[in-house]
């Protein structure tokens, strides 16, 4: 019965996933399309290098990491920044919006006066979400390996499907914030603020904690820290992934147990 | 044991933000098969009182229970039994009529289909357009058919006729009256007694957030004052019909006089009209509206 909300949720998204679908696969194709040209100028190797260590370190840039390789390239271009913001846009974006934004459009009035329990909702929910951070992870994945014999990137597939398993726990945890924030609150500001923030800090911890020392200590409550950087050519930290995805469903659980405590807002 | 009613409150209390006294100390107990009306002005706490039946709210004191069922720790079990027809209604705006109900179906797990799609028909809803094209009104029936369509024990109306024609609100008043005929029960909420007297047994009528009376519609009817319009040959002495009981004299234009009585005073007046040669006497039942009104404003010396 519950399970209505996950069909209600995917169907009422569909229209704006496909949208990301398609936008994030052709971004991917243009970055994927500039490849061969990069590839073939060596110099630039030397004008990455070059760059502040702020930037090398925030867009991932490794030392000893090659740009010019398909791994190299892609970890900078795509998976250091552009993959995760786009994802993490989608994900609490549709998590504040599932929850949130139908009480603050007065919806879940008619919805929670049904025979159904209030955490079970929140949870199908989660899961809608969930499935939709999934689509558009595999939609990536078939974008880039459909792409890699066209313009010869040379990845190891297993590296892809790691890279692409860390973005989903990425959207996840932060997906799921926005939805649990959403069950504690009725409004859909913070549901979108706090995960936003959130991401924001900890993007910025696990790029900085090297420059700035006293950083460092935080960078265990980082997700990205903890998935791990540059995931094509180093491939991403499996332990890490897990405590992402384990604090995912922690963040989620709490979701579901605060929403049974408080009113729902009038409409 | 006694057969648990259909509502019972016991002390129900509601303050939103430690402030806003909604609804205080509410006892009301509502037998299977009643038709209860609950009446009271804008703000009076009558969609608060509907809310907490449903657990979309948590009381601030006191309990409700719906069949025997605590709202709060049984909340599930106890909406199994109830369909609720909110006071502003938000529908799903992207789906048509039929895609609503049958996802508000599906969210319920067991409906009667014969019984939707009879109700359908019969309040005359737009199935196939998305509801955002719907008027208020054609919403509203969407409402209606959801409230009704799993053949609950207790329908909780919130203002139920809001936005609907003369005629549509016939047909709901009927469906009401025939649900209440299978034994089911029904609680509505309204502005006007108008609009529940001829379908309720009893009314409650809330202000400020306390109960102020509840009553049958009968005794209320019979607290009622008649106007009485007497015309006589020639001008008859009013003092005769002041010194009855409960009666008071309106007006005496010539040889016409206005009264206004209580039913166990006819008697009395009709006797002492009787003196007098008699043109023509009109006795008309005041609107109940005007017991409301009288009642409203008792509740408004009070508070
Ligand atoms: N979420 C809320 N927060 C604060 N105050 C509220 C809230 N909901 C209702 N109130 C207040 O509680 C009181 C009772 O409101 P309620 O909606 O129960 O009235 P009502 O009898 O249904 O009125 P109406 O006939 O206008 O629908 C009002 O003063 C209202 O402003
Ligand atoms: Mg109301």
């Amino acid at each position: 019965m519950a399970a209505e909300l996950l069909r209600r949720g995917l169907s009422d998204h569909r229209r704006a996933l496909a949208a990301w679908c398609v936008g994030i696969a052709a971004y991917v194709a243009l970055v994927a399309a500039i490849f061969p040209s990069i590839e073939s100028s060596p110099d630039f190797n030397k004008l990455v290098e070059s760059y502040p260590d702020v930037l090398k370190s925030l867009f991932g840039i490794a030392a000893g990491g090659d740009v010019t390789s398909g791994a190299g390239y892609l970890d900078v271009e795509l998976f250091s920044l552009m993959l995760p913001l786009l994802v993490l846009v989608l994900a609490i974006g549709s998590g504040a919006r599932t929850l949130a934004g139908e009480e603050d459009a007065g919806r879940l009035e008619l919805v929670l006066s049904y025979p159904l329990r209030r955490r079970d909702a929140v949870l199908a929910k989660g899961a809608a979400v969930a499935a939709e951070i999934v689509t558009v992870c595999v939609v990536v994945g078939i974008a880039i390996a459909l792409l890699d014999p066209l313009v010869g990137l040379d990845l190891a597939l297993g590296r892809l499907a790691e890279a692409l398993g860390a973005l989903a726990a990425l959207g996840l945890v932060y997906g799921w914030l926005a939805l649990a924030v959403g069950a504690a609150w009725p409004s859909r500001a913070p549901a979108i603020g706090v995960p936003a923030a959130a991401a924001a800090g900890a993007y910025l911890v696990s790029g900085l904690h090297e420059l700035a020392g006293w950083l460092d200590p935080f960078r265990f409550l980082s997700p990205f820290w903890l998935v791990g950087s540059s995931p094509l050519q180093s491939g991403a930290d499996a332990r890490g992934v897990l405590v992402v995805v384990v604090a995912a469903v922690i963040v989620l659980l709490a979701g579901a147990l605060l929403v049974e405590r408080r009113d729902l807002e009038t409409p | 044991m006694l057969e648990p009613a259909a509502i019972d409150t016991v002390g129900l209390s509601k303050t939103y933000g430690g402030k806003v006294h909604a609804l205080v100390g509410l006892d009301l107990r509502v037998e299977r098969g009643e038709v209860f009306g609950y009446l009271g002005p804008n703000g009076a706490g009558k969609s608060t009182t509907i809310r907490l039946l449903l657990g979309l709210i948590h009381p601030t004191a006191g309990r409700a229970s719906v069949f025997g069922l605590d709202t709060r720790t049984n909340g599930v079990r106890a909406r199994g039994h109830l369909g609720y027809l909110p006071g502003d209604l938000r529908l799903s705006d992207r789906l048509t009529g039929r895609e609503q109900l049958e996802s508000l179906a599906s969210l319920r797990g067991s409906v009667d289909r014969a019984l939707r799609d009879e109700l359908c028909a019969r309040l005359g809803v737009v199935l196939e357009r998305p509801i955002r094209q719907l008027s208020r009104g054609n919403r509203q029936k969407i409402g209606l058919v959801q409230a009704f369509m799993h053949r609950p024990e207790l329908v909780v109306l919130d203002e139920p006729t809001a936005g609907l024609d003369p005629l549509l609100q016939n047909e709901v008043r009927a469906l009401l009256r025939e649900t209440a005929a299978e034994g089911r029960t029904i609680f509505l909420s309204s502005h006007s007694l108008d609009e529940v007297q001829h379908v309720a047994d009893r009314v409650g009528i809330i202000r400020a957030g306390r109960l102020v009376d509840v009553d049958a519609v009968e005794s209320l009817r019979e607290r009622a004052l008649r106007h009485v319009t007497i015309t006589f040959a020639e001008p008859a002495d009013p003092s005769q019909f002041a010194g009855l009981d409960g009666v008071r004299v309106v007006s005496t234009d010539g040889a016409v006089l206005r009264l206004s009585a209580p039913e166990p005073a006819m008697d009395g007046v009709v006797k002492a009209a009787a003196r007098y040669r008699i043109v023509d006497l009109v006795s008309q039942p005041a609107d109940l509206e005007e017991i409301f009104l009288e009642l409203y404003r008792e509740g408004d010396d009070g508070g």
